[in-house]
């Protein structure tokens, strides 16, 4: 049993090694789906936006208020804005934007991609001279790939907005202060390592839930399982990502 | 479903607040850092930098004005700073300002301190080397603070022996504690405190007394500041002298006088000094008082003669 699983994992990590390398050689081919990448910018882009910001402001109120006890012990509550700058900025802004992106956007292109699969829409497609690939994967990756970084911006600014907020209930830190402040504590080793990861993370987002939907089998019963599944890959290879990410901006000094 | 124009307006709106975000912070970030503004670059040597690195910050006067480009060794004893200064301060910063490397707060990051100088001197220009202070080194200030610890613990040591001493001395605490020396005490400083306030008169009067002095008034005044005084003090000084001068004179005549007189020379001599002449006096008043005691019995025998008895009565009436 554990030796099937293992075999099964390998294949599907080979499989998906494949899907990877198909996407690539895809991408560049001609006739690109410029309409169908817009309508998929769309959706996952400005349609997660209400989503990721509410949560962006609420981890900068909530990092805040958690942070201020500690930094009070220290008598270090004037750095407060410093350290939840770097804090969001570095991490928590792209990773939370990621997550939720996952579980929306990874869940939706496998439900999607699983259903079409399963009702052989996408056999259909082929035949009817469209190549589904192009214009059901390359569009859906590259749409998560460009918006995810621009979701993760606009959480960095929200974020940090909720954390003025939220240095404001107890303490007093005027405006220009704080912001003075968070542009102080951070450089571009902060901000570009972290920007660049969101393409990244992006991209594994969309081709975990491509693969998956595309992969679906065993009708319905499938369908959900492709939109599981993909979640949790998908927010899996977040984390793999963000460890070799901080990793390599480690070794390349952007500390 | 939306019309695909609103889709895309909307998209649009979306990548261009995103992107907006993203310059707005680059940009920020980037003026921190010097990157836009018109800059101009100094150089400082120290001997050590203490841990000072690229982009820290560097003040003028407590302001910063720009940030340290780098930090390169130039021998065993010189580092070389670089520093990226922004225009707007040029005129600020003199030649002979003295650079220093300090701490912002306590804990807090590295900065070269650019602190001016009260001589007058010409701007600052790019390329120029400004003179260091030495900074002050964490380890050497714990060495001076390690010293300081281990004399304030000889201090402690002391102080608990002499407070253990204190403890066990029953005569002191007694002393301490018996309300009657505290009375005594309270009387004694009162009585200071009297005798103080009299002091304080006696001293007024005396520094009164000593003013009228000074100024000549009273018998003491006079004498100590008239000069006609003093001048004749002075001679009557020297007439006494005079005077000691002839009585030394005379008493050495007299010492010879009494030696000779002793000696038994001259007429006072034989009178005082001569024995054979003594007992010849001796024996002159002894006959003397035998003839006077003849006299008075025949005094008696005429006062008890009628030729004369008369005479005798009358005369003891008038003594009488």
């Amino acid at each position: 049993m554990s030796e099937n699983s293992f075999k099964r994992f390998l294949s599907d990590a080979g499989d998906m090694t494949g899907f990877v390398l198909r996407f690539f050689r895809e991408l560049f081919k001609p006739k690109q789906e410029w309409r169908e990448l817009l309508r998929q910018c769309y959706y996952v882009g400005y349609n997660s936006l209400s989503l990721v910001g509410i949560t962006a402001f609420i981890m900068g109120l909530v990092l805040t208020i958690q942070s201020r006890p500690t930094l009070v012990e220290f008598g270090a509550e004037a750095w407060l804005p410093k350290m939840i700058s770097v804090s969001l900025v570095r991490e928590i802004a792209p990773v939370i934007t990621a997550l939720i992106c996952a579980g929306k956007v990874g869940s939706g292109i496998g439900a999607e991609l699983g259903s079409m699969k399963v009702t052989e829409q996408i056999d259909a497609m082929d035949v009817s001279g469209t190549n589904p690939f192009k214009y059901l994967v390359v569009t859906r990756v590259m749409a998560t790939t460009l918006m995810l970084p621009v979701l993760a911006v606009i959480a960095d600014a929200i974020a940090l907005y909720g954390g003025y907020l939220g240095a404001n209930i107890k303490g007093v830190v005027s405006w220009e202060l704080y912001w003075t402040q968070v542009f102080d504590a951070l450089s571009y080793s902060d901000l570009l390592p972290a920007f660049i990861k969101t393409y990244f993370f992006g991209f594994a987002i969309g081709i975990v839930g491509c693969y998956k939907g595309f992969n679906s089998n065993k009708g319905t019963e499938g369908v959900g399982r492709s939109a599981n599944t993909a979640v949790v890959v998908a927010s899996l290879a977040v984390f793999l990502i963000d460890l070799i990410a901080v990793q390599i901006a480690d070794l390349l000094g952007f500390t | 479903m939306e019309k695909e124009p609103n889709k895309n307006i909307k998209l649009g709106l979306f990548v261009i607040v995103g992107t907006a975000f993203l310059i707005i912070a680059m940009y920020f970030i980037g003026a921190k850092q010097n990157l836009f503004s018109r800059t101009f670059r100094i150089y400082v040597n120290f001997h050590n930098v203490d841990g000072l690195q690229a982009g820290n910050n560097v003040r003028f006067a407590g302001i910063d004005v720009g940030t340290v480009e780098a930090v390169d060794i130039q021998s065993d004893s010189s580092v070389q700073v670089s520093l990226i200064i922004e225009d707007e301060y040029k005129s600020y910063i003199k030649k002979n300002a003295l650079a220093s490397i300090g701490t912002d707060g306590l804990m807090g990051n590295k900065l070269v301190n650019i602190n001016s100088s009260h001589d007058p001197g010409l701007s600052i220009e790019e390329g120029d080397v400004l003179a260091s202070v030495h900074p002050i080194e964490t380890d050497e200030m714990l060495r001076t603070l390690n010293k300081t610890n281990n004399d304030v613990s000889t201090i402690a040591r002391n102080l608990r022996i002499i407070t253990e001493r204190v403890n066990n001395s029953n005569t002191l605490w007694s002393i301490l504690t018996d309300p009657a020396v505290a009375e005594n005490v309270k009387n004694a400083i009162v009585s200071i405190k009297i005798t103080g306030e009299r002091t304080a008169v006696i001293s007024g009067d005396l520094s009164r007394i000593v003013a009228s002095v000074r100024n000549g008034k009273g018998t003491l005044g006079a004498l100590i500041t008239d000069t006609a005084i003093s001048h004749q003090i002075k001679q009557t000084i020297v007439k006494i002298q005079l005077v000691s001068d002839t009585m030394a004179y005379i008493s050495g005549d007299l010492k010879y006088i009494t030696g000779k007189i002793r000696n038994g020379e001259g007429a006072v001599g034989t009178v005082l000094m001569d024995t054979t002449f003594a007992g010849n006096l001796n024996k002159s008043v002894i006959d003397i008082r035998k003839a006077t005691s003849g006299l008075t019995a025949s005094m008696e025998a005429l006062k008890n003669s009628f030729l004369l008895r008369k005479y005798f009565r009358k005369h003891s009436k008038a003594g009488k």
